[in-house]
């Protein structure tokens, strides 16, 4: 699984290259509008270019798939399961609504792991920083981002840790159930545990010091971008008046 | 009793970085055995293929002559207990008493026998007051002593500490000492990786250098810690124990304990 | 100099202060070591002293702490930082994150105070240097080793150019090489000026650094003094402070009967940690 940034394969790709705030920009804006669309067909568009074509280009839309797939099975699977074989309608209806969130869910899914995959920590803070974000935002959202990896890593240290004490994580999964608590525990208490210290150590380098700070590697922004990202922004907005007023869609 | 041994280990991390190369190392049962290296040679690394947590790249790991590949972690923790570093990534229980026992109730150990474990590894390290209490309400110190105890009540015939000693003050570290020693005692094989070379030599009788993962020095604390050794001690940055380094400035001979240092003065 | 009168604390959340009434100084230029057994409130009086508490963590403090003779206790976090930092135990938990590299994390912090560019290349290339880590610019931060890790941390405290640099345990995860490093780049930069405070369970490596040392027990400094006349006392060592290797044996000797006086019979010991390489 890729929750990861993935190392740039080639020099960096067009995508790579833009404002980490315009990949933040299309990414969060996707997720958004795949929850306003209805039907099947205009997500599948959006996912299309919002997350396949970017994907793409930046040589990462393998990844970018099989991971948003096995983060958007284990809900696909419970909403079909509940549609199709509960439903109180015909079961074409439930067919229906089923294709309808598992396209949803599935194009937000991408979305996320496109930005989380094609984003370094440090250059999202840096773009942060630069537009002038307060210390105390660009503290949580790097929180945020950094956590993931290492979250990762600490599960892995702590399943270790259990395994050595007999946790069994080779049996059936009946058993493997039984340990979730063994490793999660550690994994969240040491997590939180890690955000304090981690709030310690950048506190005392001055990272919530109000006021301006120097960028030491400044992003690519760009006119363009910037128009591009209001642009998103405003259609977004667009997007949400006409869903609330009842307007039809346009696919 | 339980014989480990590794028969040409080499193991390699899945991002290419070589950590084991070619080890060769019969742990007999009831040995007490130091690993030494410098911060990456790949002390951890070998403690991980004792209990199966890392199964060799190329080579073999045998538990009483039979190959380890065909056991799973689960079933080698019954013959070998390995205490992490951090006991905060281990740690999960509202109270002492159940993180004791979590070990021994996977182990399957039967519900009559775990309260006498559980007891019997706290007193082992001076916790017996701390029955009951709330892990969160120990110091980090405690909480050390805690994981250890944790691993301590499994009753393995191998016990594998990584670097035990580390946030304990002297009194911390000579519980330490003398729980390795009544460990040894009653046949019990323990290894242990640790950077502080004066409790290495004054507690175990083999001692294993490892440098860039390979075995440089295997032998007791004497050889280990002799002034001939000492140039392969310092290129793979470690510093013999004080006591050895006191012994050759007053002419005694490799005397790597303050046991001995003693000793020697008092015979001269 | 820092300087604490009075300072009693109490964790938020805790029924009873963790530190009663202490009272002492971190002068300019000094290593002023403190040493104590497990839970004595070493850690916390670093925490105070960094200003960490209770300004991040909360709590409650009472009493007066003062930077060359400015009361300081008003201070937010961010000015504090200005002039003292601290460096915590765990080499990896305190990585920013954020850096890509070596320079950008010893840069991290000049970076944040808002200085000019090229003044902080600058600050970080000079620290990196200090440290004798210009060799990993380069490198991921998060993949060294720990020993390696400490050294990066430590020159971004010491591109913050503090007045004051607070270490707890700071070679406590560190091979024999890792803490002659650590402990030369302390003693290199208290020689430029820095009050330096630094806690540590293993006493010899804070001997080849402290100028003074102070004996926490209970919450309380409980002796202050010369390296020599705080651990050659009985006392300290029934406290469970780890005695000095020459010390442990001349207590062994006197056990066994023996004159310790013995070990004086040839000259001094070359220094128990191996010269830097």
């Amino acid at each position: 699984m890729t929750l990861l940034y993935i190392p740039e394969r080639r020099a960096a790709t067009p995508w790579h290259r833009l404002d980490p705030l315009t990949r933040l920009t299309v990414g969060v804006a996707t997720m958004l509008a795949a929850v306003l669309l209805g039907g099947v067909i205009c997500p599948l568009l959006l996912a299309s270019v919002a997350v396949v074509l970017p994907a793409a280009l930046a040589g990462v839309l393998r990844d970018v798939l099989r991971t948003g797939l096995l983060l958007a099975l284990p809900l696909a699977v419970s909403v079909v399961i509940v549609n199709v074989l509960f439903a109180t309608g015909t079961t074409e209806q439930g067919i229906a609504i089923a294709a309808e969130v598992v396209v949803r869910v599935l194009t937000m899914a991408a979305a996320a792991v496109l930005f989380y995959a094609t984003t370094r920590p440090s250059e999202l803070v840096a773009s942060l920083q630069y537009h002038g974000a307060s210390p105390r935002l660009t503290f949580v959202i790097h929180n945020g981002v950094a956590m993931i990896p290492r979250l990762a890593e600490r599960a892995r240290e702590v399943t270790a840790a259990q395994r050595a004490r007999g946790l069994d994580t080779e049996g059936s999964w009946p058993r493997r159930a039984r340990g979730v608590l063994a490793v999660a525990a550690p994994t969240v208490l040491g997590a939180v545990r890690e955000v304090e210290a981690r709030t310690l150590a950048l506190e005392t380098r001055a990272f919530a010091r109000p006021g301006s700070r120097t960028v030491l590697w400044p992003p690519h922004d760009t006119a363009g971008q910037r128009v591009a990202r209001w642009g998103i922004l405003v259609a977004l907005l667009v997007l949400f008046v006409a869903r609330i007023s009842g307007a039809p869609l346009p696919c | 009793m339980t014989e480990l041994r590794l028969e040409g280990v080499s193991y390699d991390y899945p991002d290419g970085t070589v950590a084991l190369v070619d080890v060769d190392l019969l742990l007999p049962a009831g040995q007490t055995l130091a690993l030494i290296g410098a911060n990456g040679s790949g002390k951890s690394t070998l403690a991980r293929h004792l209990d199966g947590l890392l199964r060799p790249s190329r080579g073999r790991v045998r538990i009483d002559g039979e190959d380890a590949a065909a056991r799973s972690v689960a079933q080698l923790a019954h013959h070998v207990g390995l205490c992490f570093q951090h006991p905060e990534r281990q740690i999960f229980n509202h109270d002492t008493f159940e993180e004791v026992a979590y070990g021994p109730r996977r182990l399957g150990v039967a519900d009559e026998q775990i309260g006498a474990r559980v007891r019997a590894a706290l007193e082992a390290v001076d916790l017996a007051g701390a029955i009951g209490s709330h892990p969160d309400d120990l110091g980090d110190a405690a909480r050390k002593l805690l994981s250890i105890a944790s691993v301590l009540a499994m009753e393995t015939p191998v016990l594998v500490l990584d670097e035990p000693t580390i946030g304990l003050d002297a009194r911390g570290v000579a519980l330490i000492e003398r729980l390795i020693g009544d460990l040894h005692a009653v046949g019990r094989t323990v290894v242990a990786i640790s950077h502080d070379l004066r409790f290495v030599a004054e507690t175990f009788e083999r001692v294993v250098l490892l440098d860039a993962g390979q075995i440089i020095l295997d032998g007791g604390p004497a050889e280990v810690f002799a002034e001939a050794a000492w140039p392969r001690l310092r290129t793979a940055g470690l510093e013999p124990p004080a006591a050895a380094l006191i012994g050759a400035r007053l002419g005694l001979g490799s005397t790597p304990t303050e046991e001995s240092v003693v000793e020697a003065l008092r015979s001269r | 100099m820092l300087t604490f009168r009075d300072v009693s604390y109490r964790y938020a959340g805790a029924s009873r202060d963790c530190l009663h009434a202490v009272s002492l100084d971190v002068p300019a230029g000094r290593v002023t070591g403190l040493v104590g057994p497990s839970g004595a409130g070493k850690s916390t009086l670093c925490l105070i002293a960094g200003g960490l508490a209770p300004r991040v963590i909360g709590g409650r403090l009472i009493g007066e702490m003062r930077l060359d003779d400015e009361d300081v206790s008003g201070w937010p976090m961010h000015r504090l930082a200005e002039h003292v930092t601290s460096g915590l135990q765990d080499p990896a938990g305190q990585l920013s994150l954020v850096a890509d590299t070596v320079f950008d994390e010893v840069a991290f912090g000049p970076a944040n105070l808002g200085l000019r560019r090229d003044e902080i290349l600058e600050r970080a290339s000079t620290a990196m240097r200090q440290v004798g880590i210009e060799s990993l610019a380069g490198r991921d931060p998060r993949l060294l080793s720990g020993g390696q890790q400490q050294l990066v941390i430590l020159a971004g405290l010491m591109a913050m150019r503090p007045r004051v640099l607070v270490l707890d345990e700071p070679v406590a995860h560190l091979d024999a090489r890792g803490t002659r490093e650590v402990l030369d780049a302390v003693a290199a930069l208290s020689g430029t000026g820095t009050a330096v405070l630094m806690a540590e369970q293993r006493t010899s490596a804070l001997a080849s650094v402290a100028d003074s040392l102070a004996l926490v027990a209970g919450g309380n400094i409980v002796a202050q003094g010369s390296v020599a006349e705080v651990l050659d006392d009985a006392a300290t060592v029934a406290l469970g402070v780890e005695p000095l290797p020459e010390q442990r044996l001349r207590m062994r000797l006197r056990a066994a009967g023996l004159d310790p006086a013995l070990l004086d019979a040839a000259p001094q010991d070359p220094a128990p940690l191996e010269p830097r390489a």
